[in-house]
């Protein structure tokens, strides 16, 4: 257990310790930072959090979602209809995408693993999916249909903690206290009995399910869990963006981006997703204002894309566990 | 063991004791007595969207130049691209407010718009919309949001009304329409708007078939023969660039006789792109759409300027109107005498622009930040421009209509 002391030094593990300073650490940026960079740093631990939801399902277990932004719409369209429509707190719409995001999740497992559909056409599955869900969303009245959804203005009497809406800071903490959350969810169930399961079944599933392993159920949870993590993040950013369209929310270049950040930071790993979103985030904003000063057009994505080039060729494994070996070193020298 | 000499704890210490030096400098500028007023401008200069928010840029650009030129109040246009994402709107608005801009001026689209208004709703900062149709931006309950241009309802309407007067303005009646549209956002938000507002003004032409197409369609053949076999008076395409050239080759392919093309509040068609792409097939194309007024002094002052600025790209209506926010804010700032943010948005709700360069009556806000008074126009390509030919008074130009068979060009 990670809370047992050191029974040789009294201590607790080093692990502990360095994840307690950083969750502090992320805990004071709004008080360190501007509004502005606490906004970038929203979008940081927005995309880590879907990014740990997602590596739950690819790096964990195997099972590659290239349709991940159809969770995203789907918390997020919960969230704000129960709110605009209805006036039912974030409190519980935001629960309420997740339970829904986790059936619709079920539901395509059940299917997909019930006809054995695996690797890239279980992908092909999920795009599928997504696909229907984007143009189902485009084509339902109720929700706005392709011009989209929108949610009105804070009132001036707001409470942000009952309404989760309110300004930067308060943004950052909503998605910081999710980012907590999914790594402290993440951590348990790929540390424990499951996680060796899902270990087992990313392995070789085969051999998995003859000493025993439920391969059926356990994907199937991993599927449930991910898709109502990543709801959760849909919720909360819809109540952040205050508008929600079909093709930007649920479209494939949103998926594309929730699976950057584990992908660049590290697959299977409980950290390579927030270093990922960091990577990816940072690299855009900072690459933005250098194309914006140097007044070249599109300048960003090109060393976007150079950077990211970089990183697959150099480090194949991902930033984290680069991170790791090389600070490797350092821990022996003590 | 050997250390390693790159990467100590005492390096690691020095750094992260520089970077919490660094992190804890504030940031948020002070607005100094006598500067310029910092204006924050945001746009998808890159992305999907980039090849209208650099067309908007330019009309800021000229705009800021202009407004100098006149002896408005100094302003510093600050820029930030928004790469054609919703969630980059807050971003950009908040840079741009640490910066230390009064007012904003943004976003195109209207994710984007909404994004960016809710920071500069909290920051108590204007933000002057100079392009974004979605109703929503104005009817949410924004108090730092004054829109200059037409929500998606007024701009379909305006077009039906244009369509409705073309058998007065030409003495021929069209008595049936097809109408096609672009299976996106707007194209769904205009036709729907065409399908209610044509019964409610009640337009003497009969549409007899709606097609939609996909946004990211390379081959409109089956749709334009589905349209041709409804044998139209008149064809109503809502598009974008692309699709709107890729509708005439079609047309002149399948050679479809119509007695006009006329877009109902469509973009694409005025592009500078469209007319170099179709050339005199592209010719006595009509599109309703809000426009610059072309017999106003003013508007060909700015028409003059921009081309010795930019003489490859077109004055269209992204220029015009990302131009004339600029003129609403410059104005707001020479009112306020001050470049802090209430009192520009106490002026902004103030505002009474008689003379600016879109056509319609002065440029004022409604309690919504909504201004009411853009007209539209019926424009018709001719000699590879787009040229006003309705209304009569501001008509730079005579309507052909019927159209000259595209066969006999």
């Amino acid at each position: 257990m990670a809370r047992e002391r050191n029974a040789r030094t009294g201590r607790r593990p080093r692990g502990v310790v360095a994840a307690t300073a950083f969750f502090c650490a992320l805990f004071l940026v709004p008080h360190l930072l501007d509004d502005a960079w606490v906004a970038v740093f929203t979008l940081v631990l927005f995309f880590a959090f879907v990014g740990q939801a997602w590596n739950l399902m690819m790096g964990h277990v195997g099972l590659l979602s290239l349709g991940h932004a159809l969770f995203l719409g789907i918390g997020g369209y919960a969230t704000a209809l129960l709110l605009g429509d209805y006036g039912i707190s974030p409190w519980i719409g935001i629960p309420a995408g997740a339970v829904v995001a986790a059936v619709v999740g079920v539901g395509i497992a059940w299917l997909g693993f019930r006809f054995s559909v695996r690797g890239v056409y279980f992908a092909l599955l999920t795009i599928a999916f997504a696909e229907f869900f984007r143009i189902l969303f485009s084509n339902w009245p109720l929700i706005g249909g392709t011009g989209g959804y929108f949610l009105r203005v804070v009132p001036e009497d707001n409470v942000p903690l009952l309404s989760l809406r309110g300004g930067a800071d308060h943004f950052y903490y909503v998605f910081f206290v999710l980012f907590v959350a999914g790594v402290a969810l993440s951590a348990r169930l790929v540390r424990g009995r499951i996680g060796m399961f899902w270990s087992a079944i990313r392995e070789d599933e085969e051999a998995a399910r003859a000493l025993g392993v439920k391969s059926f159920r356990l994907k199937v949870l991993a599927v449930a869990v991910s898709a109502a993590m990543t709801a959760c993040g849909g919720g909360a950013f819809a109540l952040m963006n205050g508008s929600l369209f079909p093709n930007t929310l649920m479209g494939m270049q949103m998926s594309i981006q929730i699976i950057l950040a584990p992908i660049i930071g590290g697959l299977g790993t409980l950290f390579g997703p927030f270093v990922g979103a960091v990577f990816v985030v940072l690299v855009l904003e900072f690459s933005r204002d250098l194309g914006q000063t140097a007044g070249v057009y599109g300048l960003s994505t090109l060393i976007y894309g150079l950077t990211v080039l970089g990183v697959i060729l150099y480090m194949p494994e991902g930033i984290w566990p680069h991170l790791v070996r090389l600070a490797r070193p350092l821990r022996r020298d003590r | 063991m050997t250390r390693n000499p790159a990467l100590d704890r005492r390096t690691i210490l020095k750094g992260a004791a520089a970077g919490a030096a660094l992190s804890i400098t504030p940031l948020r500028h002070v607005r100094a007595a006598g500067a310029p007023v910092k204006v924050g401008v945001l746009l998808p200069t890159s992305g999907v969207l980039a090849f209208l928010g650099q067309a908007c840029r330019r009309g800021i650009d000229l705009g800021a130049r202009m407004m100098a030129e006149s002896g408005a109040p100094a302003m510093e246009i600050l820029h930030v691209d928004t790469e054609s994402k919703a969630e980059q709107g807050r971003v950009a608005a908040e840079k741009l407010i640490r910066e230390g801009c009064s007012v904003l001026i943004g976003a195109f689209d209207s994710g984007t718009t909404i994004s960016a208004a809710q920071a500069a709703e909290a920051a108590k900062v204007p933000l002057v919309v100079n392009i974004a149709a979605a109703p929503q931006i104005t009817s949410q309950g924004f108090q730092y949001v004054f829109r200059n241009f037409p929500p998606g309802a007024t701009l379909v309407y305006n077009a039906v009304a244009r369509i409705k007067e073309l058998s007065s303005l030409t003495g021929v009646a069209p008595k049936t329409a097809v109408l096609m549209h672009v299976n996106d956002t707007f194209g769904h938000a205009v036709a729907k708007g065409v399908d209610i507002l044509w019964q409610k003004l009640g337009v003497p032409i009969e549409i007899v078939d709606t097609i939609s197409y996909s946004r990211s369609a390379k081959d409109l053949s089956v749709e334009i023969g589905r349209a041709k076999a409804a044998e139209p008076d008149i064809l109503m395409p809502v598009t974008r660039v692309n699709d709107a050239i890729l509708i005439v080759r079609e047309l002149v392919k399948q050679n479809v006789g119509l007695l006009g093309v006329i877009g109902p509040g469509s973009p694409g068609p005025y592009e500078k792109a469209f007319t170099d792409a179709t050339g005199k097939y592209g010719d006595e194309y009509m599109d309703c759409v809000p426009w610059y007024d072309p017999t106003r002094d003013k508007t060909k002052r700015a028409i003059a300027a921009f081309a010795d600025d930019y003489p490859d790209q077109r004055f269209e209506l992204n220029v015009g109107f990302s131009y004339e926010a600029v003129e609403i804010v410059a104005d707001a700032i020479a009112r306020a005498g001050t470049g802090e943010p209430q009192a520009l948005q106490a002026a902004l709700r103030e505002t009474n622009l008689q003379d600016h360069i879109m056509y319609g009556g002065p440029i004022t806000f409604d309690e919504t930040g909504q201004n009411t008074n853009i007209g539209g126009v019926l424009l018709q390509n001719q000699g590879g421009a787009p040229q006003v030919i309705g209304p009569a008074e501001i008509a730079v130009a005579k309507p052909v209509f019927p159209m000259t068979p595209f066969a006999e060009r």
